[in-house]
């Protein structure tokens, strides 16, 4: 008699940890749904775009819409993934889209010039001094842009859209 | 009267608002999942053209593509891996994987015009692809080592037409290095 209430309490406290878990699970899904397709946060840190972020890390938000419907363009400060390491995103600002002349300084005596070749773009730190970019690996497809960064939430004295 | 009318239909049409927004949300759901499992587990596609001619064929194969192997790195040289054309980030093609990064890749530079062969050492974070038909394949020989990041999954198993339905573990190609 006891075993069949302790039954019934067991199903009920199951269904309602089902019920609670479904909720969790739905609502990652929406989460996940608008982090890939729509803004998501992210933490950028590293010296290669000073002044525009900082050294020691920006959250900034990044709209993945741009990229999928071809909006990115010269200047915008884009998250690319790194064609050097596919594990790491990078963040850069667009110098040159497919077509574009670009002229870079390999050191400061010395400068080349190249055509930016189909389907591709070329990435530069606004730092560069100190950024690795397209001077290093040269144009990086363009299927490989994760997202373009439009806005800075933290610090809160940087809070605001990216200088251009 | 009037009144009475008005409560039956505000009712009806609650239930039935109710009922459309129950079903739109299961098929919401359902889509949800699809979507889901098409990007982190498993795809579908349809190869076709000249370029694979010793595994697909011309008209038109269906495959299924699994893209847990990218994302854990677990590909190497023989797969037939789905991956972005690097000139048009639109477009996805099917080729075999020759090399991985620091993998020394030697292929016949134009097979129509001659023998001569390349030996190129493939960069860090790229990878080498080529099509079974190398007289009709436009890959890497053409557009060099492809960034890893444009891996899009690897194909596992045909699954049209039927009668050529079964696992595709690596390419009909003999070994590139003979």
């Amino acid at each position: 008699m006891r075993l069949l209430s302790y039954m019934g309490q067991w199903k009920s406290a199951a269904k309602e940890v089902l019920d609670r878990t479904a909720i969790v699970a739905k609502f990652l899904c929406l989460l996940h749904v608008t982090n890939n397709y729509l803004c998501s946060p992210t933490l950028v840190y590293g010296p290669s775009m000073l002044p525009t972020l900082n050294l020691t890390g920006d959250v900034v938000l990044a709209e993945h819409v741009s990229h999928r419907i071809g909006k990115v363009g010269t200047g915008d400060v884009v998250l690319v993934r790194s064609p050097v390491d596919p594990r790491r995103i990078l963040t850069k600002r667009v110098v040159g889209m497919e077509g574009d002349t670009v002229s870079f300084y390999v050191d400061p005596m010395y400068s080349q010039t190249t055509v930016v070749p189909k389907g591709h773009v070329w990435i530069q730190g606004d730092n560069t001094y100190a950024s690795s970019d397209s001077r290093h690996f040269g144009s990086v497809p363009y299927g490989l842009i994760q997202g373009k960064v439009f806005f800075r939430v933290w610090p809160p004295d940087g809070f605001g859209t990216l200088e251009q | 009267m009037v009144g009475l009318v008005g409560r039956l239909w505000n009712l009806q049409y609650k239930s039935i608002v109710k009922e459309a927004s129950g079903k739109a949300l299961a098929v919401a759901k359902f889509f949800c999942v699809l979507h889901v499992t098409n990007t982190y587990l498993c795809t579908f596609a349809l190869a076709y053209g000249p370029n694979m001619v010793l595994t697909f064929n011309l008209t038109g194969d269906m495959f299924l593509a699994e893209r847990l192997s990218i994302k854990f790195g677990k590909v190497g040289p023989g797969d037939i891996v789905l991956l972005r054309y690097p000139e048009s980030p639109r477009k996805v093609m099917v080729k075999c994987l020759l090399g991985l990064e620091s993998h020394s890749v030697t292929y016949v530079v134009d097979p129509m015009k001659s023998d001569r062969r390349d030996t190129v050492v493939v960069p860090k974070g790229h990878v080498w692809v080529e099509g079974d038909n190398i007289y009709n394949s436009r890959d890497s020989r053409q557009f060099g080592p492809v960034p890893y990041g444009l891996l899009e999954g690897k194909v596992f198993c045909k699954i049209w037409p039927p009668k050529e339905f079964g696992s595709l573990m690596k390419s009909g190609m003999k070994d590139p290095d003979l």
